[in-house]
């Protein structure tokens, strides 16, 4: 009696299976032969939007056109449109009713249809979006997705300041991530000001490193002192970090106290040196990074050989060079 | 004891013989479909990698970890210059390919130099992880994140050992000199070193069957699918392989092996675990096992994961010769590993590895394949000899051809629903086809072929039997 059992339901399960791939199949076909008529009302609807784009009179718009259709071409050509135009596309699209759609679709119970719906209100970009982002953002009940509306922000520069996003993410009360550094990194341009003040915070040094890093991507020389100090303090961690963002910034007033740390104490530091040496482009490191080829550490001989790669080996061009570098 | 007594004994054999087979069937069953849930599961809930993450990781591309990919090439002067210049080409912020000559007998270093203008260099060589002489190292003018290595002969593990060794970078990527890396594979596979907090080792990705591709320049130009039916069955394989097994063990925190097509390790884990061992030829299933091991051992938090995006190609034996080696191969490499790390089979030590893992790799395959072709014999024997009911004959075709029927279709389901790398309608009904068709024969060939992998592990053979492939056409001219 068992055996008749495992053999009707191994039979069932077969089945089962064999009716689910028979109705994907069938769907698949059925794409396929729609795909040329699809392919005519993408075309009208992608000319419909550039018409209204341009001012120009439309008289293709058709009600049978559906908002998944209309989402897929406005995806498409806002690729292809910069400034006012791409403008007016995403105006265009709130006027249609687009962004009603997509906003509610944020409030699916699936985490990765949420985030789905997070990717296209990127690209809307307006203040609704912004405002449906932030309130993602600040309650979503999955980090994930709390994550990806935090990158949306940066992408579109309205990410909440530094210390609400610290708040937020929860930044300090776990261990950091690459992704942790690349928010914060996002809002230095636009936030160096309080980036400063958060380095007044009694703070351990590790998430202080990660401010300091930061300040490298504010593109703003104002915070060379700053970092200056921290190449002077005891922590390696923040002398690492401020070397790591002096590279980025590329200010040559950073010089001196770059090449000073090729002489510190801890090996990571003077790793960290040499490749912002190379980064900077210091020739005067040059004899330093000679002696550096007899260091105790490894890493430390290895970094220098490739920094002198960069510093003195002729390179064809100048963007090969930037590539070791 | 008389005749009658010896009957007995010999029919109580065959009975418990069948019993035993039907449960081990069974029970592999029933593991393939609990994976094929959490797969489904996993796919369902997953967050789907979107254009702006690659946005994204091209503005702060200095935050996407720095990889090494580790090409060894062996007699490759045909395709090296195209598969050198694809890996050049990878979507990645900063990666550096290392190609490892390994002691080719043709003119793949000759054609390396002349193509891409390179010259020696004294490259510091970090760790000694290789057993053969390294012969020298090469850089290209034009190329500054190209390395050649060249070393004499030894085999796969030797040549990623010598790889390992040059790489700078905090983590490598292993290849086969044959796969064909997505443009993007690399970005992915490294994704999740980006939410780590320093607890990932390695992370593996699907890797599909380019046989019948269109191949130009070292990539995939336009994907198809292998008209022959022995690379199609492998299709059909590869499919339930990785979108059901390695995801769903991923999941649980049971991945076992990272396929030696592709695979990206942090490069100092490797050098403190001494890189791949060169006395099996199992070696990247013995690597993942000792990954576990050793951070067990050490009681160190580690994670080991898998994307379910396709990252990698690679060429399937186009025939059964070809066929029969791979498999034998495989089959072999996992005793080998098993015997190697028996400690760890039921040792709670080493959790849920040792409890789950380990076991499971016994049932796949120690007693898995022996057991269900003994069954197709001992089945119908137990029911002549009168011990079994007819209807268990009946059972154990249903458990392993329809059962295993069910399953393939099952994971062509979820590539066709979560990934649609399939080029057609057409195509896919043709890969329907061969998961009809693959439990009728092809199935039980393969089985034959990992019994001769346990015979070559207990002859301890230690042959490399190379896996005869047509390759991807004639290089571009």
């Amino acid at each position: 009696m068992i055996a008749v059992h495992i053999f009707w339901i191994s039979a069932a399960m077969a089945s089962g299976m064999a009716a689910l791939f028979g109705v994907l199949l069938f769907r698949r076909w059925r794409e396929e032969a729609k795909a040329r008529k699809a392919g005519d009302v993408l075309a009208a609807i992608t000319r419909s939007y550039l018409r209204r784009v341009a001012g120009q009179l439309d008289n293709e718009a058709s009600p049978a056109w559906t908002v998944d259709q209309r989402l897929a071409v406005v995806s498409h050509i806002r690729l292809l449109l910069r400034g006012g135009e791409r403008d007016r596309l995403m105006q265009m699209a709130e006027l249609d009713g687009l962004l009603r759609a997509t906003l509610r679709k944020s409030r699916s119970w699936r985490a990765a249809r949420r985030v789905d719906t997070i990717r296209q209100l990127q690209q809307f970009g307006s203040e609704a979006c912004i405002a449906r982002l932030r309130e993602i953002f600040t309650s979503d009940r999955v980090g994930a997705v709390r994550l990806e509306a935090a990158f949306a922000l940066a992408s579109i520069k309205a990410l909440p300041p530094p210390r609400e996003t610290i708040r937020i993410l929860g930044m300090f009360q776990r261990k950091s991530t690459r992704l942790d550094s690349a928010l914060l990194r996002s809002s230095a341009p636009h936030y160096v000001d309080q980036l400063n003040l958060l380095l007044a915070d009694p703070l351990p040094h590790a998430k202080r490193a990660l401010i300091i890093d930061a300040l490298g991507w504010s593109e703003d020389p104002s915070v060379l002192p700053t970092l200056e100090r921290a190449s002077r303090t005891d922590n390696p961690e923040l002398r690492s970090a401020a070397l790591r963002a002096a590279a980025k910034l590329g200010h040559p007033s950073a010089a001196e106290w770059v090449i000073d740390l090729l002489s510190d104490p801890v090996a990571f530091v003077r790793i960290q040196a040499v490749n912002s040496c190379a980064a900077l482009g210091l020739r005067d490191a040059i004899p330093d990074l000679h002696r550096l080829m007899e260091d105790q550490d490894i890493w430390v001989r290895l970094r220098s050989e490739q920094a002198l790669d960069v510093l003195e080996y002729e390179w064809p061009s100048d963007g090969l060079k930037g590539l070791v570098a | 004891m008389n005749v009658s007594d010896l009957q007995t004994v010999a029919t109580n054999l065959v009975l418990y013989l069948a019993l035993a087979c039907f449960l081990v069937v069974a029970a592999r069953n029933a593991i393939s479909v609990f994976q094929l849930i959490v797969a489904a599961w996993v796919f369902a809930t997953r967050i789907r990698p979107g254009k702006n993450s690659v946005e994204l990781w091209q503005r702060y591309g200095d935050l996407a970890l720095p990889v090494s990919v580790i090409a060894p090439a062996f007699n490759e002067e045909l395709s090296i210059v195209n598969s050198v210049k694809a890996l050049l080409a990878l979507e990645y912020p900063h990666h550096e390919v290392i190609v490892v000559n390994d002691g080719s007998k043709d003119d793949t270093l000759g054609t390396l130099i002349r193509d891409f203008d390179m010259e020696a260099c004294n490259r510091t060589q970090i760790a000694t992880l290789q057993k053969t002489a390294i012969l020298g190292t090469w850089r290209s003018r034009r190329y500054p994140n190209l390395l050649v290595i060249d070393k004499e002969n030894g085999r796969k593990a030797d040549a990623a050992n010598a790889g390992i060794g040059f790489a700078r970078t905090p983590l490598v990527c292993v290849i086969d000199a044959d796969s064909i890396i997505e443009s993007d594979g690399l970005l992915r596979a490294a994704e999740p070193f980006m939410h780590d907090n320093g607890q990932l080792m390695a992370v593996g990705g699907t890797i599909r069957i380019a046989n019948d591709c269109e191949i130009e320049g070292g990539s995939i130009r336009k994907i198809g699918v292998a008209k022959a039916l022995v690379p199609r069955f492998q299709i059909v394989e590869y499919l339930r392989a990785f979108l059901s097994c390695r995801v769903a063990n991923a999941h649980t925190n049971t991945l076992m092996l990272i396929s030696g097509a592709f695979g990206m390790f942090r490069r100092d884990v490797l050098i403190e675990i001494g890189g791949y061992r060169h006395d099996t030829v199992g070696e990247d299933l013995e690597l993942v096992v000792r990954i576990h091991r050793y951070m067990r051992e050490q009681r160190r938090k580690y994670a080991i994961k898998f994307v379910p995006d396709v990252v990698c190609w690679t060429e399937a034996p186009a025939n059964l010769a070809g066929l029969k080696g791979q498999r034998a191969r495989w089959q072999q490499g996992a005793l080998e590993t098993l015997q190697r790390h028996r400690k760890m089979i039921f040792n709670p030590r080493y959790g849920r590895i040792g409890m789950i893992g380990m076991p499971q790799l016994i049932l796949e395959d120690v007693i898995g394949p022996p057991s269900e072709i003994i069954g197709y014999f001992v089945v119908p024997a137990a029911i002549l000899l009168g011990v079994l009911d007819p209807m268990m004959a009946l059972a154990f075709l249903g458990l392993t051809v329809l059962f295993g029927t069910g399953l393939s279709l099952g994971s062509l389901a979820l590539e066709e629903v979560q990934l649609r790398r399939t080029p057609n309608a057409r195509d896919l009904s043709r890969i329907g086809e061969a998961a009809l068709f693959e439990n009728f024969g092809f199935r039980q060939v393969n089985l034959l072929y990992r019994l001769r992998g346990i015979r070559s592990f207990f002859r301890s053979d230690t042959r490399w039997e190379g896996v005869p492939r047509a390759g991807f056409g004639k290089p571009d001219l």
